[in-house]
């Protein structure tokens, strides 16, 4: 067993990117496709942690990671206040409803 | 330290105040509170324009927060600024009354986020900026309308737009992880590299989706459908300007290739962008020709406008042979145009009503020009912009654009692809021409379903739509008054070419220097400092001559302090 190197966490970031991409893709729950997006997200933000670990000097790549997840709150909350407006007129939150505009 | 970065940073600093100051007043009761907002919103915008007007040479403070002002951040300022002050006018007057403040808190927030693109030397702070473009706007979207169709297209526009973020966050850790650095100017980047390759295609993909091109435009008809016509307005200018100036931002990364004072982009980088450019052209326009909605059609419009100005990204800055071969510079004027004529032409959706609804399709128009002369002369004015009809503004955009491609010199290794690729947007501009058509037809039918009205106590609105109009007109007929402000200088330490631009730049220095000693006033970048306006204005209008001397073709501060 070799220890642990950059690589690891690239392969790791790179699954949880592509569980990501397929939940967005996948899921027809509006809440659902939002943890999609999360889950992109950290895959950078793991992505950052590791190369500031191994590549960068400073602390550059931990503060990013940092600012990606007040993003990442930030859009949740206009997500949900989005979804909560979707709610009111559909009282649903299946994206799939939402099909009155054409294409 | 922290006077310097308020100094540099203040017309921003002035937009996100005035911008919680909107917010606020929104919160008082009733009709004098939304008022006072609107006021409040203009006069930020307008402070903020005056800040950047009278500013002198941008400071460039360092270790704080990395910002760098230059010719860039100069010019999106003065642009930003001008055409965002429009965008307050046709917004302040939207369906639900109610949320006109935090309607109008979101623009200067997302205009806020748009300069910041400009100004930022930091990986970090870029990313957070583009982010400070969108999430405004998902926002906006939403609460433009009360109705269920605008919570949809904040739904699909708010999923696309994450989607596009988070690719964009997992393109930039490689470009960090390539480099070990987030400081802008510090990166270099060889795209050999396996890692930057995947960076950068991820990071072009969330540019392309705030451009609306392809293959990232798919949201843009139900986004601008769904949305009132004001805030589809909206949308056509200030995301798209952010996604380029982000191109270009990236595009500055990258070493350039080409001999003598050529700018091209990397091989692999050039073929990604000219099959984005070209595929975004003709889809848009292919889409625009199977619509019977005009917001619909003006949207697709826009993914077609998104590829004529990636375009002149590609093309690039170029030094030699004059401002008609500087892609940039046409790159800058064009987002103008196109951002002022989209504008007015959503605008006057904004103001038609009927039958009590706001009108969308081409039969609700009918009758437009005789019932409403004004708002029809206006719309008719604003799409000929769009169309490229001469001698509106929008020609000689295009005609820029399209002279830019065709000129590009010898020691462009790319050269027939460029060529190609021009032949390619001339065909786009005359196909582009028969939906247009299609519009001002249905202004000039005679009246036939639910009459058209205008809404009423709307003079703001109407204010804002002249102001686009002439917008959409004028530089066409004097293209020499919109030119220098347009005008994005690269930065201090010149745009990442060859080494013919470097020797570029020294030789253009002198005559910068003279420049600023007749004015007696360090003008910085020609399009920040309003004394540099005569240097440009002198080599006059490039709709009638096509070949200048080669003028002062780089800032006249020359290399800069870094």
């Amino acid at each position: 067993m070799g220890s642990i190197t950059l690589m690891h966490y690239l392969v790791l970031g790179a699954l949880l990117f592509c569980c990501g991409l397929l939940t967005m893709v996948v899921k027809r729950n509006a809440v659902g496709i939002l943890i999609g997006v999360e889950l992109v997200l950290n895959a950078a933000n793991v992505n950052l942690v590791a190369f500031g670990r191994y590549r960068g000097a400073g602390i550059d790549g931990q503060a990013a990671a940092l600012f990606v997840i007040v993003l990442a709150a930030a859009e949740a909350a206009v997500a949900i206040a989005i979804f909560m407006n979707f709610y009111r007129h559909l009282t649903t939150v299946d994206v799939d409803r939402g099909d009155l505009l054409r294409g | 330290m922290i006077l310097d970065l308020a100094r540099c940073m203040a017309p921003e600093l002035v937009l996100i105040t005035g911008a919680t100051f909107v917010l606020l007043a929104g919160a008082l009761a009733g009709d004098a509170g939304r008022s006072l907002g609107r006021r409040l919103a203009l006069a930020t915008t307008a402070v903020a324009l005056a800040l950047v007007l009278t500013a002198g040479p941008p400071e460039t403070p360092r270790n704080l927060l990395e910002i760098q002002a230059s010719g860039l951040s100069g010019c999106v300022r003065l642009i930003g600024l001008s055409v965002g002050l429009l965008i307050l006018l046709v917004n302040g007057y939207g369906p639900t009354p109610e949320e006109r403040c935090e309607r109008l808190a979101m623009i200067l927030y997302s205009l806020a986020g748009l300069l910041l693109t400009a100004l930022a030397d930091d990986l970090v702070l870029l990313f957070l900026a583009i982010e400070l473009v969108s999430v405004p706007a998902y926002v906006l979207v939403a609460i433009s309308r009360g109705d269920i169709r605008a919570q949809e297209a904040g739904v699909k526009y708010f999923f696309l737009g994450a989607l596009s973020a988070a690719l964009m966050a997992y393109g930039f850790s490689f470009l960090y992880g390539a480099t070990g650095t987030t400081v802008l100017s510090a990166i270099s980047l060889r795209p050999e590299a396996t890692g930057v390759r995947i960076g950068l295609l991820l990071a072009f993909a969330g540019v392309a989706f705030k451009m609306a091109a392809v293959p990232f435009h798919l949201y843009v008809a139900d986004v601008y459908e769904g949305a009132s016509a004001a805030v589809a307005g909206m949308l056509g200018f200030l995301p798209k300007l952010a996604g380029l100036v982000a191109g270009i931002r990236l595009l500055m990364l990258l070493p350039g290739e080409g001999s003598g004072a050529v700018w091209v982009p990397p091989l692999p980088v050039f073929a990604m962008l000219w099959a984005v450019a070209a595929a975004t052209m003709t889809i848009g326009n292919v889409l625009g020709l199977l619509e019977g909605n005009v917001k619909r059609i003006l949207a697709w419009s826009g993914v077609a406008h998104a590829g004529t100005m990636l375009v002149a990204l590609l093309v690039g800055p170029q030094t030699e042979g004059g401002p008609m071969r500087d892609g940039s510079w046409a790159l800058m004027f064009y987002a103008t145009v196109y951002g002022a004529a989209n504008l007015g032409a959503f605008g006057v959706l904004e103001l038609l009503e009927a039958g009590g609804r706001p009108a969308e399709t081409l039969e609700d128009l009918a009758g437009l020009t005789r019932r409403h002369p004004w708002a029809g002369l206006a719309l008719v004015v604003c799409v000929f912009s769009l169309m490229g009809m001469p001698p509106t503004a929008g020609f000689v955009g295009k005609l820029w654009v399209l002279a830019a491609a065709f000129s590009v010199g010898d020691g462009h290794p790319q050269r027939t692809a460029m060529l190609v690729l021009g032949v390619i947007a001339a065909i786009n501009a005359a196909v582009a021409a028969a939906y247009y058509l299609r519009i001002v037809a249905a202004c000039c039918l005679p009246p036939e379903r639910a009459p058209l009205t205008l809404r009423s106590g709307t003079p703001g609105l109407r204010l804002g739509l002249v102001a686009c109009g002439l917008l959409a007109v004028l530089p066409g007929l004097w293209p020499a008054g919109l030119l220098p402000w347009t005008r994005p200088d690269p930065l201090p330490g010149g745009w990442p070419t060859g080494k013919g631009i470097h020797a570029a730049i020294g030789s253009g220095e002198p005559e910068g220097k003279a420049h600023s000693a007749e004015t007696g006033r360090q003008a910085v970048c020609p399009s920040h400092a309003a004394a540099a306006m005569p240097m440009s204005a002198g080599h006059a209008n490039p709709a009638v001559e096509l070949v200048f001397n080669p003028p002062c073709a780089f800032s006249p501060h020359g290399p800069g302090p870094r």
